[in-house]
């Protein structure tokens, strides 16, 4: 991105000009308001990219008006007949609205997300070990249980279990994001990413795989 | 991924698998986990009254890799003195498995649990320095 707004020659804080007609444009303008061409996509954060406010309550509603209205204008399906510089403007578009829409479609990962923009990473999430003895002994107590379960019923409980508190806990995450409450969205975020990793691994158990359980 | 054949050997017959009393005197536990993989590690070490690591076992959640870290570290401390087992290093334990770059951070957490286990006995007896007297 970085790189792009140095080619383009971005000059004046917040505006470039066109790199087709010179144009002087406002960094965030896809388009030339002058000559109509596609322009590098802006450094933004996912929520920006997708012109949403910054929240963990996202309606999934807006979430795939803004996705697939944007697509609709700057997918390289739009581009066919445009000059090679217009095509690959056009894929760095629709590969940034991809990874946002990847990032803020998944509350788990949007929730992460959102930490990050506020300054407060998850601890752990860049590979970093934790020692929250309550939530890890949860987690054990978990895993154990799964891999304890005798059959496919039993598994299937957990999973439903495991989602039901899920749901509870994705509760708990908004009103902790709504109250400001960046530690306690922390640590329930990290419980949340261990019932999404016990999920996975039960249900790769009922069908078949049964991959990832020992000791 | 491939994985190494000593991965693969502390993978398929992991040593020292199981459970110690966490609250028996002479036992320290460490419990650590990598959120970013969902992995969860239990190492508990059994300590001599002369401060000798005499057993080790481990429960692993976690992909081969972190098994394996676990599986070795727990072999390796035994007989070991709480000074020597808190100075094994991650990059030992990578070396020894030759773990790919993507899966140092297994070795970081065998690392991590079995400082914790030691940091737990140490809580245990803290007049002694880790030796009952």
């Amino acid at each position: 991105m970085s790189l792009d707004r140095v080619i383009s020659g971005e000059t004046a804080a917040g505006q470039r000009p066109c790199w087709s007609c010179q144009a002087p444009l406002s960094v965030r303008a896809a388009f030339c308001h002058a000559c109509g061409r596609i322009q590098p996509p802006a450094a933004l954060d996912h929520f920006r990219r997708l012109n949403l406010a910054p929240r963990f309550d996202l309606p999934t509603a807006d979430l795939e008006q803004q996705y697939f209205g944007l697509q609709r204008s700057l997918h390289p399906d739009r581009f066919a007949g445009k000059s090679s510089r217009e095509k690959a403007l056009s894929l760095q578009h629709a590969t940034a609205l991809n990874e946002a829409y990847d990032v803020l479609r998944q509350p788990l990962r949007r929730g992460e997300y959102l930490l990050e923009l506020r300054g407060r990473p998850l601890n752990g999430a860049d590979g970093g070990t934790i020692d929250d003895e309550e939530l890890l002994t949860q987690a054990m107590a978990m895993r154990e249980r799964l891999a304890d379960a005798a059959g496919e019923a039993e598994v299937l409980a957990l999973i439903a279990s495991a989602e039901a508190d899920a749901a509870a806990i994705l509760a708990e995450i908004e009103g902790a994001f709504a109250q400001e409450d960046l530690a306690s969205a922390a640590r329930l975020l990290t419980r949340l990413r261990y019932l999404a990793k016990l999920t996975a691994e039960a249900r790769a158990r009922v069908a078949g795989a049964g991959s990832g359980v020992q000791a | 991924m491939a994985y190494s054949e000593n991965v693969i050997d502390h993978y398929e017959n992991p040593r020292n698998v199981g459970t110690l009393d966490k609250s028996d005197a002479d036992v320290g536990t460490g419990l650590v986990g990598a959120p970013a993989c969902g992995d969860v590690m239990k190492l508990q070490i059994k300590v001599s009254p002369e401060g000798i690591i005499e057993d080790a076992k481990f429960k692993t959640f976690g992909c081969g890799s972190a098994i394996a870290s676990s599986s070795l570290v727990t072999e390796w401390v035994k007989g070991k003195t709480l000074d020597e087992a808190g100075s094994i290093k991650n990059s030992q334990i990578a070396q020894h498995l030759a773990l790919p770059p993507v899966k140092i951070h297994c070795s970081v957490l065998a690392e991590d649990a079995i400082k914790a286990a030691i940091a737990d006995y140490r809580a245990k007896h803290p007049a002694d320095d880790g030796k009952v007297a």
